[in-house]
């Protein structure tokens, strides 16, 4: 595993309250495996609110839409979707990055714009734990 | 007048540019207006973050309003007046553009602007790089020609509901408009400040009941600005205005607007006491 929960622990709190300040929402609603789309109505826009908030809250630098870019690793675009639809590769990959998302919440076939569906504020808290662990070694 | 560059464009000139930084420019507001709202002073200061951010990434896309955290209002502009427009950019790439700014008379400041972010969209579909470029070449030049903006009137709008805390009222985004010509030739799209400040008027109609005694209130901050998605001619738009906790200052107010199910573009309102200033 990528992150002990025991870290995630630790930044989820302060990701929380950021995600409640950009959705308007009540801090006690978001739960780490909420869906952000689906349960928060979070929207593309959204997301990119998050990233500045939670560079702002947390001092890092996030780089912007990088989160299924990272999910792809070192697998060539063509590898990981063809025709906007991920490919078995990809999903194994997409599984594998977003641990943290329940297996039923993966579609058979997966959309590849439909990807943001899959991110909860578990997802934002690796994104946050990801961020400070690269300002270390920089 | 109006046209090309007059119709929705609010900078003469640029006075000081450091590519991908900051930028300074001038703004006078046409004495022939009967106003200048704040809404509009917070346009040009974003369009000139924008000109900034266009011409970092060559032209080849273009920021649309999306969010801005935190807009104050401190006071108005008046006609014949001439505007200072200051951006800093903290961020610019092909993704988006992340600034802050302030606009000003003489030191008197007007609006600021904290944490706005913009996305990039390609230029192509909205506008002509090549023309923006010469736009931009002009203003960082001699400057552009001052006093072509002609104003913009209220649009239609009738209230579908009033409570004592909310109201609802329909907007009607014309079909045509002159402002269509600069935002955006390609693709007309209503500006999210416009729609700001016919919201501000239903929002101003709401608390107004709460000073009926006292000295009239004036919005003092936008705050939480989300634009979701454009706003095309021709389309109805229902702007709903709830009462929120009132702050220090004065009332609170949130904005949702809507076209149909989709929801367009979100806002917080607070209210404070105007100060009468000396004529």
């Amino acid at each position: 595993m990528e992150f002990s929960q025991q870290q995630i622990d630790a930044v989820f709190p302060k990701v929380a309250e950021v995600i409640a300040d950009a959705l308007g929402c009540d801090v006690a609603d978001v739960k780490l495996d909420s869906s952000l789309i689906d349960d928060l109505d979070a929207e593309s826009i959204d997301f990119l609110d998050l990233v500045f908030r939670l560079e702002r809250a947390f001092k890092v630098k996030i780089p912007r839409g990088k989160i299924v870019e990272d999910a792809r690793g070192d697998l060539a675009e063509a590898d990981f979707e063809q025709k906007g639809i991920v490919t078995e590769a990809g999903m194994q990959r997409l599984r594998s990055f977003l641990s943290e998302v329940p297996a039923d919440r993966f579609n058979s076939p997966q959309k590849a714009a439909d990807i943001p569906r899959l991110f909860t504020p578990k997802t934002f808290c690796k994104v946050v734990l990801r961020a400070q662990k690269t300002a270390q070694v920089a | 007048m109006g046209g090309r560059y007059g119709a929705f464009t609010f900078c003469d000139r640029i006075t000081d540019y450091v590519p991908a930084r900051r930028a300074r420019a001038t703004f006078a507001v046409p004495p022939k207006l009967a106003e200048f709202s704040p809404c509009l002073t917070a346009e040009a200061t974003g369009q000139l973050a924008a000109w900034v951010a266009m011409a970092h990434i060559g032209f080849r896309g273009r920021p649309v309003a999306a969010l801005a955290h935190d807009v104050r209002m401190q006071s108005d502009v008046r006609p014949g007046e001439t505007l200072t427009l200051e951006v800093e950019i903290e961020e610019c790439d092909d993704n988006a553009v992340f600034y802050q700014g302030r606009a000003h008379v003489g030191g008197r400041e007007i609006v600021r602007l904290i944490d706005c972010l913009g996305p990039m969209l390609p230029q192509d579909e909205y506008d002509s790089a090549d023309d923006l470029a010469r736009e931009f070449a002009l203003l960082c030049g001699e400057g552009a020609p001052s006093g072509r903006f002609d104003g913009i009137g209220p649009h239609a709008m009738e209230t579908i509901d009033a409570s004592a805390n909310s109201r609802s009222a329909r907007l009607h985004v014309p079909v045509t408009a002159p402002y269509f010509v600069d935002h955006f030739p390609r693709r007309p799209v209503f500006p999210a400040t416009l729609l700001l400040d016919h919201a501000i008027r239903v929002a101003a109609d709401l608390v107004d009941a709460d000073v009926a005694n006292s000295a009239p209130l004036r919005v003092a901050q936008v705050k939480n600005v989300k634009m979701r998605d454009f706003i095309r001619p021709g389309e109805d738009v229902l702007l709903r205005v709830t009462r929120m906790t009132a702050g220090d200052d004065g009332p609170r107010v949130k904005l949702e607007a809507t076209i149909g199910d989709r929801k367009m573009a979100t806002a917080q309102f607070a209210f404070a006491q105007a100060v009468l200033e000396a004529a």
